[in-house]
């Protein structure tokens, strides 16, 4: 019976047109960031990189390296919004347009349809970062070769992988870019149980995350970090690290998965109390 | 505990919701009884559909009790609400998928959809061959059938429509009333219907509860309540005077027009009468008014004040 529910959940998010506003937004970015590292002098300053570094840029000059640096500016702007736009949808927007009275007529607990909601959220999430994964590094493949993977970040990581091994940890990185995604879906998701317009719960969302990269940003904020979201959401890049940290990356994957759920407690919470009237 | 076809399907026991300090429902008690078709009505803002969606556990009382079928519905909601059905006005579906699509999900949240038990609703509203088009095709009269599918498919004891003749043209509303009259002969099912048509309540309520400002100001069955109210047209002399006359024997409680009269409670035409000639009155002609729930409706608001 849950898994019926949660097929019905699914098919009301993904048979709605908006739904696919993300995807094929990441496209065109994608195809957009593809074509300037193409035919710009970018590549040149990554072979400057590799070759100050001992390195033949010819052999990492790939699809796979492009692959990641498409993602970082996706994951830390688009993918927020993407994400955010259909949390703040998931309960607002059914309640604005009065869908949700006639589902909370029947006989299902608040608790249990928030719980598959958000669980529709989440799977969203991982298809919308698998796809853009996807995606990118099929772009990336029409215009680059497929050679070794170099991902250099400063004063973070400096990596040259073998196609193979790149390949590997490309797949695992979306992972945890996913976890990335369900926590700005559930930031969004809280707002959306509270009584607002699916408009401002979205907005609300994107509001509380860019705070958080503003703070994030300020040089004298150093010493708190931790604190700030995206100090974990860069953690998905240290899967490209030698030798791995993964007790920073496990510390950042299980502090995200708390926010998330923290998020959706706050927001079963208000839902749980709310009235619902026409 | 066992529950009997005798024990009331609804039961209110001094129901009442504040909505930040304002009341919308004061102190509200209701029984409505099995196997009724069961009105309620009251002005906008008379607290109807915050009372529905307590029914419905969509609104949370302030104080008071509150059974459906035997069960509190904000304690067990999933065993209070297993075999209700309920309309709003304006019924909304998921536009972008098909009415057999909508109907297979509404009723996922209650038991899972069996195809037979769709089809069969789907029959029974007339609504087969367009069943699997998408709702955003289907004309405001479909839409109408396909909100009746959807409460019909969890096989429920009680119907709650609230103003289900909202927005639907006079065929609309005499398709409704048609249907609401088989669901009833039918399938035997208990409704509660909340509505602004009086002459759509005369006609299917068997009892009514009148509100207003969230209190229960009338609660009996339809013909109580047509019963209950006696007027007259009385052509006479001086019909101001005549009022105040029939006021102070306290013989009516109301008047409207130039010739209308509500008599009191036990009051006949001929004491009425008797009062005027005795007071030397001329009196052209007397006759008793038919009663509509209209007529009670508006009476008992005028006596309270509205």
């Amino acid at each position: 019976m849950f898994l019926i529910q949660l097929c019905n959940e699914l098919r009301k998010l993904f048979g709605k047109r908006r739904t696919y506003i993300g995807f094929g937004a990441f496209f065109v970015a994608q195809n957009l960031i593809c074509i300037l590292f193409r035919f710009t002098k970018v590549q040149q300053d990554i072979a400057t990189v590799l070759q100050g570094n001992g390195y033949l840029a010819a052999n990492y000059t790939s699809a796979l390296t492009i692959a990641v640096y498409m993602l970082i500016p996706q994951v830390l702007l688009l993918m927020p919004l993407y994400a955010t736009l259909v949390g703040g949808d998931m309960v607002a927007k059914e309640a604005e347009d009065g869908t949700l009275r006639m589902i909370l007529s029947r006989p299902i607990t608040r608790v249990r349809l928030l719980f598959l909601k958000w669980l529709a959220g989440v799977v969203f999430s991982f298809v919308l970062v698998i796809v853009l994964g996807l995606v990118a590094i099929g772009i990336a493949r029409c215009w680059f070769p497929w050679k070794g993977m170099f991902v250099f970040i400063p004063q973070m990581i400096f990596s040259v992988l073998e196609p193979g091994e790149g390949l590997k940890l490309y797949a695992c990185s979306q992972i945890f870019l996913a976890i990335n995604a369900v926590v700005a879906f559930s930031v969004a998701f809280m707002f959306s149980c509270f009584d607002m317009k699916p408009a401002a719960a979205t907005i609300l969302a994107l509001s509380l995350l860019f705070l958080n990269l503003v703070l994030d940003n300020i040089q004298f904020f150093e010493r708190y970090k931790e604190y700030f979201l995206p100090y974990h959401f860069r953690s998905w890049l240290y899967v490209f690290a030698h030798p791995t940290p993964w007790s920073r990356l496990g510390e950042s994957q299980f502090i995200l998965a708390g926010v998330a759920l923290s998020m959706f407690i706050i927001g079963a919470a208000a839902f749980q109390i709310r009235d619902f009237k026409s | 505990m066992s529950r009997t076809s005798h024990d009331p399907i609804i039961e209110l026991r001094h129901l009442t919701k504040r909505f930040s300090g304002r009341l919308a429902v004061d102190d509200l008690s209701l029984v409505v009884p099995r196997g009724e078709i069961y009105g309620l009505l009251g002005h906008n803002g008379a607290g109807k559909s915050t009372t529905i969606g307590m029914m419905l556990g969509q609104v949370w009382p302030s104080a008071g009790e509150l059974r459906i079928c035997g069960h509190d519905v904000t304690i067990h909601r999933r065993r209070a609400l297993a075999r209700v059905g309920a309309i709003f006005e304006a019924p909304v579906f998921y536009d972008y998928l098909t009415g057999w699509q909508n109907l297979e999900m509404l009723v996922s949240y209650t038991a899972p959809a069996v195809p037979a038990r769709l089809r069969e609703t789907i029959d029974w509203v007339g609504l087969s061959g367009r069943e699997h088009s998408r709702v955003r095709t289907y004309s405001h009269g479909m839409r109408a059938r396909l909100a009746i599918a959807q409460a019909l498919l969890p096989d429920p004891d009680l119907l709650i429509l609230d103003e289900p003749g909202n927005g639907l043209d006079p065929e609309g509303i005499h398709e409704m009333r048609h249907t609401i009259l088989r669901l009833r002969q039918e399938l035997g099912l208990t409704i509660l219907l909340s509505s602004h048509l009086l002459n759509e309540v005369e006609q299917l309520c068997t009892r009514i509860a009148v509100m207003n400002q969230g209190r229960k100001l009338f609660e009996g069955s339809v013909l109580e309540a047509l019963g209950r109210q006696n007027s007259l047209r009385l052509r006479v002399g001086e019909f101001s005077t005549a009022v105040e006359w029939l006021r102070a024997r306290n013989l009516i409680t109301a008047h409207a027009g130039h010739q209308l009269v509500t008599l009191a409670d036990g009051v006949g035409s001929d004491q009425v009468v008797r009062c005027l000639v005795e007071q030397g009155m001329p009196v052209f002609e007397v006759v008793a008014q038919e009663k509509t729930l209209e007529d009670f409706y508006l009476t008992l608001m005028k006596a309270n004040g509205n």
